[in-house]
């Protein structure tokens, strides 16, 4: 929880960059990887991106590898489904459970291990921009794309106040934990309710004093931002280019 | 319950898309038409949505052992109202995307549809209900919550299974809930008791919130409170 991928954004290199180089070169990874029916394109994506988030974002490797292999475990029960629910074909193994019979067959294996390299795939795009690029950053980005005015100062104040309130929450958890707030079930139960109710109210009164400050300094329903203008140079115009083409060749190689 | 990036191909995911940014739109709407009106709403909606975040960042206590997370959207839903609610999660769907890798970008509007707009819907709906029908109010709120819950893991499960059929949608629609029912319905009840648990807090130590919310009126937490009495 302590451990938000944000602050390795704020940390790398390729936060130096332009911003919407970064989020288009993502985007195409994830609509390349997805609307291929090879399993060859994801997993070249998750190949480039992991490349490009270690080596040139400077992540640590045995982080990025954890990293990926959490979200993995949401894709690996959906695809046990779809491995014995889906699609007909050869029988390739069976067993049995509880006298119920559960048959994988060539199509489900397919389909299985394509929804796992698509997930890959995207989820290495994703990590991409959430390890390259702050949220901060990608405020203007939005702005730029015409969103209303009031989502986007929305999102800057919930940004804002999402780490006031988890240090709120993780020193309540703390001072609990200390006092044996969880140590069995019943306890644990309460507790959270203690800690939830609290930040609500918290929040709440930290809401009221946030607008008199902001009225105070006479906030007006428009917070301006700076927007660091950042040119694409050459050589990551070059590198991006080479690596939408061959993505494009890889899928196109697989098909025929 | 975050379908992950990746997961739903072509044309599903376009068309959850498609679904979701009508009802986005129309908050969008009426966000613009309350701070327009009353322009301290936005510094506590802010908040709100913090506290939502922080909240679904919780590990809740669960007894089968299993990591477990509440969505919060049920709270949200009888606190706001369920058009702002779909705003509100849209941020906070996109932000656990970019900062704990929960979810993605293409199943965005899937995830906002299950979990910000049927799940909100359904909490919101059961709530007035309940109120309406002089229930007592903590089991309404945990009605309201685990429902909204129950919604949100059904309706995932039926977008799972409109983007892969087997021999038929529904098959592979009882497929899809039986495997998450494991974890889910345990999960969802467990989160109505919080939720119940948090506005009896609320209510002892700063109810007047709740009645400039509109959510419950004076004479209603008078009520309450004589009773705990």
């Amino acid at each position: 929880m302590n451990n938000l991928l944000d602050d390795y954004a704020l940390m790398s290199p390729l936060r130096y960059h332009n911003n919407k180089l970064k989020l288009g070169v993502a985007i195409f990874g994830i609509l390349a990887g997805i609307s291929s029916a090879s399993l060859a394109t994801p997993i070249f994506v998750v190949f480039c991106m992991g490349i490009a988030t270690v080596f040139f974002g400077k992540v640590p490797l045995k982080f990025y590898i954890q990293l990926m292999l959490a979200p993995m475990s949401f894709a690996i029960v959906g695809a046990v489904v779809i491995l014995f629910f889906f699609g007909f074909g050869n029988e390739v193994f069976s067993f049995e459970i509880f006298s119920y019979r559960l048959v994988a067959n060539a199509q489900g294996i397919d389909k299985a291990l394509q929804v796992i390299s698509r997930t890959a795939g995207g989820m290495s795009c994703m990590f991409f921009i959430a390890l390259s690029t702050p949220v901060v950053e990608l405020f203007s980005v939005l702005r730029s794309l015409k969103i209303p005015d009031s989502v986007i100062e929305l999102s800057m104040l919930m940004y804002r106040y999402i780490f006031v309130f988890l240090e709120v929450a993780m020193s309540i958890k703390y001072a609990q934990t200390v006092r044996l707030g969880y140590k069995d079930f019943k306890r644990s139960f309460s507790s959270m309710a203690m800690l939830a109710s609290t930040l609500f109210i918290r929040s709440w009164e930290q809401g009221e004093k946030l607008y008199l400050s902001m009225s105070s300094r006479c906030y007006d329903g428009k917070l301006s931002m700076f927007d660091a203008r950042r040119p694409i140079g050459i050589s990551e115009a070059i590198l991006s280019g080479v690596y939408i083409i061959s993505t494009i060749a890889v899928s196109y190689i697989v098909i025929i | 319950m975050h379908i992950m990036e990746g997961f739903l191909p072509g044309p599903w995911w376009q068309i959850w898309f498609a679904i979701a940014i009508p009802v986005i739109m129309y908050g969008m709407y009426r966000l613009n038409k309350l701070t327009t009106e009353k322009r301290e709403v936005l510094p506590l909606l802010a908040v709100a949505g913090a506290f939502i975040f922080v909240l679904s960042s919780l590990k809740l206590p669960s007894i089968t052992g299993s990591c477990s997370h509440p969505t919060g959207t049920g709270m949200a839903a009888i606190l706001f109202g369920p058009a702002i609610t779909a705003i509100l999660s849209l941020i906070v769907l996109a932000y656990q995307a970019l900062f704990l890798a929960h979810g993605g970008l293409t199943t965005l509007g899937a995830n906002v549809f299950s979990m910000g707009i049927a799940g909100p819907v359904v909490a919101y709906a059961v709530y007035k209900m309940g109120m309406k029908f002089n229930l007592n109010f903590y089991i309404t709120v945990f009605l309201a919550a685990t429902m909204g819950d129950w919604t949100t893991y059904l309706v995932t499960s039926a977008e799972l299974a409109l983007a892969f059929p087997g021999e038929s949608v529904f098959s592979s629609f009882k497929a899809f809930a039986a495997v998450f029912a494991l974890t889910q319905v345990p999960l969802a009840i467990m989160e109505g008791a919080v939720t119940a648990l948090i506005f009896k807090y609320v209510i002892q130590v700063k109810s007047d919130v709740l009645v400039k919310l509109n959510v419950i009126s004076e004479m209603g937490i008078r009520k309450i409170k004589e009773m705990a009495a």
